[in-house]
């Protein structure tokens, strides 16, 4: 595979530092490339896969391997360090009662999420409810409520209803008796300007705890633009990346907490309600670079 | 050598060397990758540019920037006009029913293109039946069900959990024993990692043996389309592509990647969610656009 051989070149790249405990400017720069490559494929925005070469560039140059570590070894660490600077912690889910809203663009896997977050803080003990205040979609309804009953966890939604404000207050109220709240909304995109005042108003009846901007892992460089454009109106707390059980690297998501100044809170891996991970920034950083476990190699450096 | 490069200079010309172009292509590859055409196809549509430009002559009036860039239009509008086919055409001469498979990844449009297909027959004097192979995904009888009543349409549709080949295949006969010209079968989203449910996809090819297969991804994918599109090209050969949520992108390079390792054209966009917002696909707009020379 394409994204297999990156992350081979870059290892190839790496393995040919093996034994050196110094680093040319050459090598740096051959180096560099290579990340600028992994990350470029994995959709991580041009211009931040710039900024962030040119920091790893500029530490690999300057800074002294630590005594006794090779120079191969030193630039792994460089690099983890600033993904991790990055990327930073997975986003704070307290276990206590809250209320959380999804948002993002269509078919992104915002109310799979929504019913796999719900199975996810019942296994944790509380009592979850799923509000779904899409009107636009057609079965949107019967999907929330399927899910629902498949991750047993209580639903709320009116398909009779035409105003999405009006279901998240009732929703809400009717649901009174659960600890967290998760609210569905429908897809929207950064540049459907009804939508996005749409959402603002659902937003500002539900006030939830925290948002979070549901992406698909698959999603290109407008990745930026649609973080920017949903943290303005309704303010993103967190990001969840679906479909990574494909190919698809997720290094839109990075964007997206790079843009938000948030945090990445789940990962979607399939279809059925149990399919969600909490995030760990580890594994996921491996993934984008195709490499293995790199906090390890940087613990022991 | 240097005597060629004098003798142009004295003609006017300049010859264009390898280090020449390092600037502008290294610029264009960024280019492209911000408008999410895949890495690979990147590089060798450049390489092409490259192979072609090396040694070629210049006026002095131009500069190897601007050359490059005329070069790439040609090489982008070769690989988007890959295929091009009169649809309409291609439908309205086939021996009815004519049966259209629609498949692709997750959540990209395809119920929803069917619908708009639904549409966009009906205005061109076509009848058409749905029939929904999504047998898997909660909710999905019930959204294509709305679909088929708002456009006045028959669906054909199984309890979930059943043969999505044999829904497909109802819809044929249904089609068959009531004259009706045009069978549009959905599928349930699948990953292409998911060789479970590949296979499924090669059964319903094999056992349907539709017409056309139209393969449904989105303009706001990146670097996977690459991936997903050759598999499911694989998997059920493809006629084409449609591009949905052209609305909420203004790059759409995945039209590049698509169409490069398939082989195969964009065929129609998706430009929203309302039934009408589907439009032809037009390769010289899009060369533009991804260009930036729209308007
Ligand atoms: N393989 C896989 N599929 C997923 C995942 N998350 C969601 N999906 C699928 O993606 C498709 C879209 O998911 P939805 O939950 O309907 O997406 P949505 O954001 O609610 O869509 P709209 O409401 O139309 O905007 C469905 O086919 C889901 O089954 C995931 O992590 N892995
Ligand atoms: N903005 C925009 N939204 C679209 C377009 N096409 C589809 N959508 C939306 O994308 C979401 C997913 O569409 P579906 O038609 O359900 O996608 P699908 O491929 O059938 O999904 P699965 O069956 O779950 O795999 C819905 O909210 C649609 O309204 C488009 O061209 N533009
Ligand atoms: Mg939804
Ligand atoms: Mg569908």
């Amino acid at each position: 595979m394409v994204l297999d051989n990156l992350g081979s070149s870059l290892r190839g790249s790496l393995d040919k530092l093996q034994g050196k405990s110094r680093l040319s400017e050459e090598d740096v720069e051959e180096i560099v490339k290579e990340i600028q490559r992994s990350l470029l494929s994995a959709d991580v925005d041009v211009s931040l896969v710039m900024d962030l070469s040119s920091s790893i560039k500029e530490r690999a140059t300057e800074e002294e391997p630590p005594g006794g570590t090779s120079a191969r070894d030193h630039v792994l660490k460089i690099v983890y360090e600033e993904l991790v600077g990055l990327i930073g912690e997975s986003t704070e889910i307290p276990l206590e009662p809250q209320t959380i809203m999804l948002a993002g663009l269509q078919g992104s896997g915002k109310t799979t999420t929504a019913a796999k977050m719900a199975w996810w803080f019942s296994k944790k003990g509380l009592r979850p409810a799923v509000v779904q205040t899409d009107t636009f979609r057609p079965g949107a309804y019967d999907q929330a409520k399927q899910m629902c009953e498949r991750a047993e966890v209580d639903f709320y939604g009116d398909p009779d209803e035409e105003d999405p404000v009006k279901i998240a207050r009732e929703g809400l109220e009717e649901t009174d008796d659960a600890d967290v709240h998760i609210v569905d909304t429908a897809g929207r995109h950064a540049l459907e300007d009804s939508l996005i005042d749409e959402i603002e108003d659902i937003e500002s009846v539900v006030n939830p705890d925290l948002s979070l901007l549901v992406l698909d892992a698959a999603i290109g460089q407008g990745a930026k633009e649609q973080a920017r454009e949903f943290d303005d109106s309704i303010g993103i707390g967190g990001v969840v990346i679906t479909k990574l059980d494909g190919t698809a690297k997720g290094g839109g998501a990075l964007t997206a907490v790079n843009e938000t100044d948030s945090s990445i809170a789940f990962l979607g891996t399939g279809e059925t309600v149990q399919d969600i991970e909490r995030f760990e920034p580890n594994g996921f950083i491996s993934r984008l670079l195709g490499m293995g476990d790199l906090k390890q190699l940087s613990e022991r450096v | 050598g240097r005597l060629k490069r004098a003798a142009a200079f004295a003609t006017g010309k300049i010859i264009i060397e390898e280090e020449d172009l390092e600037d502008p292509l290294w610029e264009l590859e960024m280019a492209l990758l911000e408008s999410d055409v895949e890495m690979t196809v990147a590089e060798e549509i450049l390489q092409t540019i490259r192979d072609k430009m090396i040694g070629e002559t210049r006026a002095q009036v131009d500069t190897t920037g601007e050359l490059v860039s005329e070069a790439l239009h040609d090489a982008l509008y070769d690989v988007i006009s890959v295929g091009q086919f009169d649809f309409d055409q291609r439908v309205r001469e086939a021996e009815k029913p004519v049966t259209i498979i629609f498949t692709g990844v997750n959540g990209v449009g395809k119920t929803t293109s069917i619908a708009k297909m639904a549409r966009y027959f009906e205005e061109r004097g076509l009848s058409t039946i749905l029939a929904n192979g999504d047998t898997y995904r909660a909710g999905a009888n019930e959204q294509i069900q709305k679909h088929a009543d708002n456009l006045d349409k028959k669906l054909i549709s199984h309890e979930q959990g059943g043969d999505p080949a044999a829904v497909l295949y109802d819809g044929v006969e249904f089609a068959e024993a009531h004259d009706i010209d045009v069978v549009l079968g959905d599928t349930a989203g699948r990953l292409h990692t998911s060789n479970d449910l590949m296979a499924q996809l090669e059964k319903i090819d094999r056992v349907v043996d539709p017409d056309m297969t139209l393969f449904v991804d989105e303009a706001v994918a990146g670097q996977d389309a690459v991936q997903r599109s050759k598999k499911f090209n694989d998997a059920a050969e493809i006629d084409g592509t449609i591009l949905t949520k052209a609305d909420a992108d203004s790059n759409g390079g995945a039209a590049i990647s698509i169409a490069y390792v398939t082989g195969k054209p964009i065929l129609f966009l998706g430009v929203g969610q309302d039934y009408d917002d589907i439009e032809r696909f037009d390769p010289e707009r899009m060369v533009n656009r991804l260009l930036g020379e729209e308007e």
